[in-house]
């Protein structure tokens, strides 16, 4: 018997419909939740204030300090490792048994578990580097961690940027580097914004690699040598060992709400880099 | 006044195992339009490419035999000051995704020209092709909004801002409509009092329009080469005669 193509069409058209609205439900859930067992503990000064009792009672302060300084280092490590490795891929070298390799170290980089980033980064850096569980050793394992998003990301931007350009840039008598600097990673921007976008959610959710290689002291780290604690490990911390879930939810709280102001502003940011050239 | 501002001599070219240019004797008369006619595949655009040895892009790419660029040899040239010196203008419009003054100074920051003169080239190239009074407020537009032709205007401008001597055209029109092909032929007859000009098309008519010297070029060969209106009056080979008269290609 044949089924009928419109019936079908209609059927299939619902079904999509429900299925993204149902990721999208996920996540509305999920913020949800969230921000009603969270939003009484959370205030203004919740997040300028010092945890006291083990984070049983104050703010979270040093965590929010902690988890931006991490973000930032491995994102400064990361990217140009990440660009430079990218570029190196399409515009520096032809398809060989080299760039094979290296692709396939990338993608393996990219499914490691997160933990094993965290016992490598404890022996290597924490132990053999003998850098201690401190902000440095920690922004080294999430920049390792966080490598692979932004090569591949960055690769597949500079790949989409036609090829026109470049021939019409060497035609100019641009070199390849003025060319790959002033016409190709400009056009790239977006996607490769994209990818760093990825890396900073990554680094800002991780607990396991960051709690064995930058620790979990409460005290707000004030150089790179130092221990100290990110929002997620403080969360992790908070809920994992029954301090309080009270200050666990407002601590997820302001993860989230920061996650999503991070978003916010690279679109705003994309749209106007975007805006401006088309 | 017939003096070659590019000359080949020999000039042969293989892909690889593909013979590409056969044995190329050809010139381009300075301050002259010269085109370059033939069926797809002829090695029209491959030979126009050799001056600013834009082949090099290509793998696999062997020329042997004499390029001369102002009697001078072409290997000899530094290859920025080369593509400096022979602009070129491709067959899409191509401006970069930026905006319409930032694909104008792309080849002053390449060259490294002094900053306080940028304005002041702009509003010459940009006057140089007709565009200045449509777009002179609309410096900081991006490029890709302008009309397909306007496009092409600007990327001859663009050319112009290095200040070439020679402008290598790759069938410049064949992405336009007929109106602005002949704005852009009219173009080029007007840029032809300052620039050695070379026009890859497959439109003859409009080499018939536009050019002051014509080659006609089959499978690698160039099988004649003249004066304009000699080749398309009283061809001397009947090749020429066949392709011009339409019996093929």
């Amino acid at each position: 018997m044949r089924v009928n193509p419109r019936l079908t069409d209609t059927l299939v058209r619902h079904l999509l419909n429900m299925q993204a609205y149902f990721t999208v439900g996920i996540l509305v859930i999920i913020v949800f939740i969230i921000f009603i067992k969270g939003i009484s503990n959370c205030s203004l000064s919740f997040m300028l204030t010092y945890p006291e009792d083990m984070g049983r009672h104050g703010g979270v302060f040093p965590a929010i300090v902690g988890t931006i300084f991490l973000v930032a280092l491995s994102i400064l490590f990361a990217t140009p490792l990440g660009l430079g490795t990218a570029i190196f891929l399409t515009e520096y070298t032809k398809e060989s048994l080299l760039t094979t390799i290296i692709r396939f170290g990338v993608e393996s980089l990219a499914g490691i578990p997160s933990i094993i980033y965290g016992l490598f980064g404890f022996i290597f850096f924490v132990i053999k580097l003998k850098m201690g569980w401190s902000l440095l050793a920690g922004a080294l394992t999430m920049t390792i961690m966080i490598l692979p998003t932004i090569i591949r990301t960055s690769e597949e931007a500079i790949k989409a940027v036609p090829k026109n350009l470049r021939i019409v840039s060497h035609s100019l008598g641009a070199t390849k580097w003025e060319t790959t600097v002033k016409v190709v990673l400009p056009s790239a921007a977006p996607g490769i914004l994209t990818g760093i976008m990825l890396s900073i959610g990554r680094a800002v959710g991780e607990t396991a690699a960051v709690i064995f290689t930058m620790g979990s002291s409460l005290r707000l780290p004030t150089s790179l040598m130092e221990s100290g604690r990110t929002m997620a490990v403080h969360f992790y911390i908070l809920a994992r060992e029954g301090i309080s879930m009270e200050k666990a939810y407002a601590t997820a709280l302001v993860l989230v709400m920061s996650i999503l102001a991070i978003n916010i502003f690279a679109y705003y940011m994309m749209n106007k880099v975007t805006a401006k050239y088309s | 006044m017939l003096d070659c501002a590019l000359k080949t001599d020999k000039l042969n070219l293989y892909y690889g195992a593909f013979h590409g240019l056969k044995d190329v004797d050809f010139c381009v008369y300075r301050n002259a339009i010269t085109s370059l006619i033939g069926p797809s595949g002829c090695g029209k655009s491959t030979l126009l490419r050799c001056f600013n040895r834009m082949n090099d892009l290509i793998d696999d790419v062997a020329v042997q035999g004499t390029i001369l660029v102002n009697d001078e040899p072409l290997a000899g040239i530094d290859i920025i000051e080369l593509r400096k010196k022979i602009g070129m203008v491709f067959q899409r419009p191509n401006p970069f995704p930026f905006t319409v003054r930032e694909n104008l100074v792309y080849g002053l920051k390449v060259h490294g020209y002094n900053k306080r003169r940028y304005d002041e080239i702009l509003e010459r190239c940009l006057k140089a092709v007709g565009l200045w009074e449509d777009i002179k407020d609309k410096l900081n537009t991006p490029a890709m909004s302008l009309s397909e032709e306007m496009k092409q205007r600007l990327c001859v401008a663009r050319v112009l801002t290095v200040e070439p001597e020679i402008i290598l055209l790759d069938e410049p029109c064949s992405a336009l409509d007929p109106i602005a092909t002949l704005k852009i032929e009219e173009l080029m007859i007007e840029l032809k009092r300052n620039y050695t000009i070379l026009i890859v098309t497959h439109n003859m008519q409009q080499a018939a329009r536009v050019s002051d010297y014509t080659g006609f070029m089959l499978l690698g060969d160039l099988i004649e080469f003249g004066e304009t209106s000699k080749i398309f009056t009283s061809p001397a080979d009947e090749r020429t005669d066949g392709y011009i008269t339409g019996r093929f290609g």
